[in-house]
């Protein structure tokens, strides 16, 4: 009987906490996006798709949506291509090499809040290094985080350079996992570099590349620590994004139930994103070299 | 080793300290005087750092980002090495489903659990302590995916011998699973470390009280204590942000190659 109850009593603690905190917190969203509350009143009275409605009337819903999309399409493809072609170049195993991935790699493990206080300064109007070496070419200064169509390139800028490192170093394991037979063949025919760059390196590493489009697609519509630091959303909501509009409207505003029709709605989007590229992996990636 | 083209090695290094330069150059900031600062001298002080400590209560903030990344660390990795054991050496009913269970959390993004899991904490009295802080940051199923991939690797003909010898499940999984194991839970203990020291919103949303900040709470708000480009103290913040990246910068020198490595294992697996 003990012996039977081995396994179960192995995974219970992490299975406990799994249904605490990740399974059992879903469908209590679900739950209370249904529901009119404010976190005090001792009634939560349901109140149908009303959030939603509210939610999909709103234009702070759709500014947010249209903002984080943007950061989305331009900093995803953008890391993708940096980081492949970087990582090509730091294959060998050399000292300079294994020093480059280390300061590449150093930003995605720092606190995301140090950089965003560090590129506040960077960035900043009267003070910053920006300013100072613009200035240094005698051209104007530009007030990155005050200006609206500015802001939101500066938030893609900075997480690129905060995130490039990790898809440097899973592109290396990607990279180093080609046959060099195939690279051998290549060269006795005589292809040129960029020609094997592309008919070879790309597609062979393309599991590599369905990854990271996974993760950092997530990771890009659940962006909120870089805008809290450095802009708040602002200004006038030209950099405000979905988690920290849900951060605002569950916590600051105190509206349980539309903050909680936000999160679903997000949840739904990125779930079946995830899924729709799992099936496009299991279809398309089992071609190993 | 192969040698370097030396032209190649020093345009290299430039590019990398470049790359950097941000960060260096806030780490320079941070032993300089507000004055020599901003009339463009140099000056050194350790007055910011004694500000920060001091004045600015940092040293509370680094005791318990110490205590709360090292208590989800030490309890998670316990917990997901357990189910790491039970999922690569038993099969039972319903284990592929508990298992995918767990693998499923890779993919459920976070946020959905923000609202439900503050309301669950405060229900439980857990808002501002310790443990609202940890328990919903200790299940890891990226960790307990890793380890089972990794333990299925460990030959079974060892266990065996060990059940041969009258060794109890638990007594395996001690004596010879984790022992040999400890690569790859050390891997997975930096990593759940440096994601917790760095955790921004959790504590951002279950802490209130100042004197439970981390420290990522703790320089967010010293940075915005005035908001307005001209009243901030520029060297003040940049030494409060050097403490909090110190410890996981240090670490990462020591063991760059290691966490490197163990990145690139779970990608690739």
């Amino acid at each position: 009987m003990l012996r039977r109850m081995t396994p179960y009593l192995f995974v219970l603690p992490l299975l406990g906490f799994i249904a605490v905190f990740t399974y059992i917190p879903i469908v209590q969203s679900m739950n209370l996006s249904l529901r009119e509350w404010d976190f005090l009143s001792p009634t939560k009275p349901y109140v149908g798709f009303d959030n939603y409605r509210l939610l999909l009337d709103s234009r702070e819903f759709w500014n947010a949506l249209r903002v984080t999309a943007i950061f989305a399409i331009i900093s995803v493809p953008l890391r993708l291509l940096l980081a492949l072609f970087i990582a090509n170049q730091l294959l060998r195993e050399t000292l300079v090499s294994r020093l480059m991935r280390g300061a590449l790699f150093l930003p995605s493990v720092t606190s995301t809040v140090a950089i965003g206080v560090v590129f506040s300064w960077v960035f900043s109007t009267d003070y910053g290094m920006m300013n100072a070496l613009l200035s240094s070419f005698g051209l104007p200064k530009v007030a990155w985080l005050q200006e609206p169509h500015v802001a939101l390139w500066v938030l893609i800028f900075v997480n690129t350079w905060k995130q490039l490192g990790y898809d440097i170093i899973i592109y290396i394991a990607g990279l180093q996992a080609i046959a060099p037979e195939l690279y051998d063949a290549a060269a006795v025919d005589g292809g040129r570099k960029a020609h094997v760059f592309r008919r070879i390196t790309v597609p062979l590493v393309m599991p590599t590349t369905y990854f990271l489009l996974m993760i950092s697609v997530i990771e890009a519509f659940q962006v909120f620590t870089i805008v809290d630091v450095m802009t708040k959303g602002g200004p006038a909501g030209a950099t405000d994004m979905l988690v920290n509009m849900l951060y605002r409207v569950g916590f600051n505003l105190f509206d349980i139930g539309v903050g909680s029709a936000l999160a679903v709605l997000l949840f739904a989007f990125l779930i079946t994103l995830a899924v729709v590229k799992s099936r496009v992996i299991g279809r398309k990636v089992h071609y190993e070299a | 080793m192969k040698p370097e083209n030396p032209f190649l090695a020093v345009l290299a290094l430039a590019a990398g300290l470049l790359f950097l330069s941000p960060v260096l150059y806030s780490i320079w900031m941070s032993f300089q005087t507000a004055d020599a600062y901003y009339t463009g001298n140099i000056e050194f002080t350790f007055h910011n750092y004694e500000m920060a400590i001091g004045q600015y209560n940092f040293a509370r903030y680094l005791v318990n980002s110490v205590i709360v990344s090292g208590l989800v660390t030490l309890i998670g990795l316990a917990v997901a090495t357990c189910a790491a054991f039970a999922f690569a050496r038993y099969t039972f009913p319903g284990s592929n489903l508990l298992f995918g269970a767990v693998v499923a959390t890779l993919m459920i993004p976070s946020h959905i659990t923000l609202i439900p899991n503050y309301l669950t904490l405060a229900k439980a009295g857990l808002l501002d302590t310790y443990a609202g802080l940890v328990l919903p940051a200790v299940s890891n199923g990226f960790a307990a995916f890793f380890l089972r991939q990794y333990i299925r690797g460990i030959p079974r003909a060892l266990d065996e011998a060990a059940y041969m010898d009258g060794a109890s499940p638990l007594k395996v999984l001690w004596r010879v699973i984790i022992p040999l194991s400890k690569p790859a839970i050390l891997s997975m203990g930096l990593y759940i470390f440096i994601s917790e020291w760095n955790n921004y919103i959790w504590p951002l949303v279950a802490i209130g009280r100042e004197d439970l900040y981390t420290l990522q709470i703790g320089l967010a708000r010293l940075y915005r204590v005035n908001p307005g480009e001209d009243i901030i103290d520029w060297p003040l913040v940049m030494a409060a942000s050097t403490i909090t990246i110190l410890p996981v910068l240090v670490g990462f020198i020591l063991v760059e190659r290691h966490l490197i490595r163990g990145m690139m294992m779970g990608a690739v697996k």
